[in-house]
């Protein structure tokens, strides 16, 4: 299972990108229960989904066939681990990261 | 010929006020814009004359607070600095308080408004908001910073012109009210962009011949190969790095970009309207806050700009604006008409 998270807005306007792939069974295994205790069903359309402040990040978030796309406050709770953890984990594995992910 | 030294914008919200107490000012605002036929008349007027009642809508002065989120995301934080108060020795709370009053001070001191709302607004910020935060915006009643993630970005305190910027919004919130999608969106990060760099060249006291029209200079990190977040001299200009890419800011129409991301490029495309105010500026001359800087904030406040307003609709209400102020054919309308013909957006 592939997971990426992307950031676009802010006041730069930078997209960012953040990816792991969960090869393994102890992987999936790590990775199923964060990405499952996500509400992947309840995500408001994406064209409607922008919360109306300037300059906030959005995030579009891919697991396996599922996606979603969030603005930053809406991004909390179970939304917020996998964000956080996915970030973390291509962070500390650059050959997992795409090119705008980490600096080497 | 009374209160003529009074500029036509500034009348011309004189005498668009509602409240009671002001209509010995309104009276004498329409009065003055009846015989005010030129701006160089205004201009070379040989006295400044105060109308009566002129004092009760001078802007007050700033009114700041500055928190401390202490790396949480809960706003406000801890008061670390009011209005008077010394410095507190962490530099983004301080560079925090300081932009905001350069921030104020273009507005009251240029043109005539009282903080961001036009009522007096306090201004309030929090710093060291959120772990490693990239970012910096308004929330739609005050500044919210973030200190940089270290690699990519320092503290977004750092530049003034990303503070005037964010301070901006929430003046197009409390006028125009522009949407933030698609063009309209352009247009609402374009006036952010084009006040950001007015509070840092007024500022700076940097005349459009030797300011760098870069928003967000000093943000960068040293790993980064890039000067600033955008150029409004040259869209597309600001950075090319292996990590980040290279700027995506078209610099006229030809290369407008068609995205569902950023709410419709609001941060790409602004990128022509950018150019466009440059421009006026360059033609012009002198000090890009003076008659260019008129222009936009008369078409942003004047009411008749449409929040969904297109870049034609922009650029047209742009030259009306340039023609009400200083008359048709004058060298500031040829100006903006120039300007929109350069970025090839239709006027
Ligand atoms: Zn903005």
């Amino acid at each position: 299972m592939k997971i990426t998270v992307e950031r676009s807005g802010g006041i730069a306007a930078l997209t960012r990108t953040w990816t792991v792939q969960a090869t393994t069974s102890s992987d999936k295994s790590h990775w199923q229960p964060i990405v499952e205790a996500c509400p992947w069903d309840a995500v408001p359309d994406s064209r409607q989904v922008s919360d109306g402040q300037p300059d906030r990040f959005m995030y579009s978030i891919r697991a396996g066939q599922r996606r979603a796309t969030l603005p930053e406050r809406a991004v909390t709770g179970p939304w917020r681990v996998l964000v956080e953890t996915t970030r973390a984990a291509a962070e500390q594995t650059p050959r997992n990261g795409t090119a705008t992910g980490i600096r080497s | 010929m009374i209160c003529s030294i009074i500029p036509p914008y500034m009348l011309k919200r004189l005498a668009a006020q509602d409240a009671p107490r002001f209509s010995a000012v309104r009276r004498a605002a329409k009065e003055a814009l009846l015989h005010v036929k030129t701006v160089q008349a205004a201009r070379t007027a040989p006295a400044p004359v105060t109308p009566p009642g002129l004092r009760q809508v001078q802007p007050a002065p700033p009114d700041r607070s500055v928190y401390d989120a202490k790396s949480a995301e809960s706003l406000p934080g801890v008061l670390v600095r009011k209005e008077g108060e010394a410095p507190v020795g962490d530099p983004a709370a301080d560079e925090a308080y300081d932009g905001l009053g350069h921030t104020h001070s273009l507005y009251a001191d240029v043109f005539g408004r009282n903080s961001i709302d036009g009522q007096g607004m306090p201004l309030n910020a929090t710093v060291h908001f959120g772990k490693l935060y990239d970012n910096a915006f308004w929330d739609g009643q005050q500044m919210v910073f973030g200190d940089g993630d270290g690699e990519i970005f320092e503290r977004f305190t750092r530049s003034l012109s990303v503070i005037g910027h964010e301070l901006a919004h929430g003046v197009t919130q409390f006028s125009a009210g522009l949407a933030y999608r698609n063009q309209a969106g352009a247009i609402n990060e374009s006036i952010s962009d084009v006040f950001g760099a007015l509070v840092e060249q007024y500022f700076r006291k940097q005349s459009t011949a030797d300011a760098s029209w870069l928003i967000g200079e000093d943000l960068f990190t040293s790993q980064v190969e890039g000067t600033a977040l955008r150029s409004m001299k040259a869209p597309g200009t600001a950075y090319d790095d292996d990590v980040l890419g290279k700027d995506p800011q078209p610099d006229s129409m030809d290369a407008y970009v068609r995205t569902s991301a950023d709410n419709g490029g609001v941060h790409i495309n602004s990128g022509i309207p950018n150019r466009a105010f440059c421009l006026v500026a360059q033609a012009i001359g002198g000090n890009a806050w003076e008659a260019p800087g008129q222009i936009w904030y008369e078409t942003l406040t004047g009411g008749s700009l449409p929040p969904t307003a297109t870049f034609s609709v922009f650029a047209k209400a742009t030259a009306a604006s340039a023609r009400e102020l200083f008359g048709d054919g004058s060298a500031e309308h040829d100006a903006v008409r120039e300007a929109w013909e350069t970025v090839k957006v239709k006027h």
